[in-house]
């Protein structure tokens, strides 16, 4: 799948966050930060962008030795005219590590989401792992989604995989939920919930309900 | 009031094209009717426009549902008023549980009723008493509705959400096809239990497979979109042995 040839960048980085050992980030909009796990170290970073103002996410993660685990999760929310961008780089540098990403985005209004997600495997880097899903649902006619996935793989003995979606609320699923009672609305926002549960699920237990309870309220007020 | 559900002179159409043409029919409170026919009838679009499907246009006739004007109804308040269907092809609903998606419906019954939502004890209690009810591994409840579920368990889903919202009307559509006998049983003991002398049901049916478990009071044949013939269940006999071709 690689093309063209590799281009180790600089294997020293100024100002990366060096992670030995388990650590658990939640981040707000406006993020720009670059992470080296190394062995023993276990990132798993939550990218969070709500509704009302821009947000850009720049992440960068250098996975630098066997067994080191990077987990990236991304909740975005676009709901009337917001620009949201969000860039992920993962490289492999070493094999035997691990990377997972989830990604999920509700886009209305006139509102633009862009993910951008590199994953780069090195050469030699074999025994690597490494998972990539961005999946978005779009409210409204105007609003744009645009989902790049790109792999650049130079190893052999790699399992990777990409998964990337763009949909609309199932009309079939919201007439079935009706005819059960459910009202209209409370069958689109109990779509839409389930559709982010998965990221919602993977925050840490203090930020969960509040984060969610404020989700389900942007959703309210559409 | 003796009469149910009033169907008279329905007219119905997708896009340009008219599928139910001239549609009578009169249920009254504790019968079982039955309505037949073969392929591209109508019968889907009967089931579809009594429950209220936007991608339908109902061009003429009228549709009183216990003396109320069924068709300005929206589809979740014609639920609150007592109709279900069990769908044909239930549909995978990713990410919402049943456990969720059932305490969603039941509180929205009991709110259009002015009842308080009922304490989480309370429903997960109802929901276990209807699970055993119709059969249903409790295991299900945690199960996201529809998904991966094989075609009788999908049914049985139907069944089970039938026995939870205690509907006046129930309407079975095409619930016998893709069932072996053991999964009908099972779905014909639910329907059967269920049925009160207040409540209705229609079961719509391309076979006579079901009516051999659920007894009928009345058979319809649907054909071309207009019932052709009425009867009683013998009716039903005479469709399985010579097929819908003399109608």
């Amino acid at each position: 799948m690689g093309h063209g040839r590799y281009i180790p960048s600089e294997p020293v980085f100024e100002g990366a966050v060096l992670v030995d050992r388990p650590l658990r980030e939640v981040c707000f909009a406006g993020v720009k930060r670059r992470y080296m796990v190394t062995s023993g170290g276990d990132l798993h970073l939550t990218c969070l962008a709500l509704p009302g103002s821009d947000a850009l996410f720049d992440i960068s993660v250098d996975l630098l030795d066997e067994g080191a685990l990077a987990r990236l999760d991304g909740l975005y929310l676009s709901l009337s005219d917001e620009d949201i961008r969000l860039r992920t780089t993962i490289h492999h540098r070493s094999g035997g590590a691990i990377s997972r990403q989830l990604f999920k985005g509700i886009a209305g209004g006139t509102s633009k989401a862009v993910f951008d997600g590199t994953i780069i495997v090195a050469p030699d880097a074999e025994k690597t792992e490494a998972y990539q899903e961005n999946h978005n649902l779009l409210l409204s006619e105007a609003a744009r989604v645009e989902t790049r996935p790109q792999l650049e793989i130079y190893a052999d003995d790699v399992k990777c995989s990409h998964g990337a979606t763009v949909g609309r609320l199932d009309s079939e699923a919201q007439f079935y939920m009706r005819t059960r009672g459910i009202p209209e609305t409370e069958a689109r926002i109990l779509q839409m919930l389930s559709f982010l549960s998965p990221v919602l699920e993977t925050l840490p237990e203090d930020k969960r309900s509040e984060v969610t309870s404020s989700v389900e309220a942007s959703l309210r007020s559409i | 009031m003796d009469n149910l559900l009033e169907i008279n002179n329905l007219h119905a159409s997708i896009g340009d094209r008219e599928i139910l043409r001239g549609i009578d029919m009169t249920i009254r409170r504790g019968e079982i009717h039955a309505v037949m026919g073969p392929n591209g009838a109508g019968k889907s679009t009967l089931s579809s426009v009594l429950t209220g499907k936007p991608d339908y246009t109902v061009t003429e006739g009228s549709v009183s549902f216990n003396g109320r004007d069924l068709l300005s109804m929206a589809p979740e308040e014609r639920s609150w008023a007592g109709l279900f269907m069990s769908f044909q092809y239930p549909v995978e609903i990713p990410g919402v549980t049943i456990t969720s998606f059932m305490k969603t419906a039941v509180a929205a019954h009991r709110k259009a009723r002015g009842e308080e939502p009922l304490k989480t004890a309370d429903f997960l209690k109802m929901m276990k008493e209807k699970m055993a009810f119709v059969g249903m591994n409790p295991s299900f409840s945690k199960r996201e509705v529809n998904v991966g579920f094989s075609g009788g368990e999908k049914k049985r889903n139907e069944i089970f959400q039938m026995a939870m919202l205690s509907p006046t009307l129930s309407i079975l559509d095409e619930t016998d096809s893709g069932l072996d006998v053991d999964a009908l049983k099972i779905v014909a003991d639910g329907v059967n239990s269920l049925h009160t002398p207040e409540t209705s049901a229609i079961i719509i049916t391309h076979y006579r497979k079901l009516l051999d478990y659920v007894h009928p009071d009345v058979v319809h044949v649907l054909k071309a979109g207009r019932i052709v013939a009425t009867g009683g269940p013998d009716l039903a006999d005479e469709i399985e042995k010579n097929g819908f071709d003399r109608f």
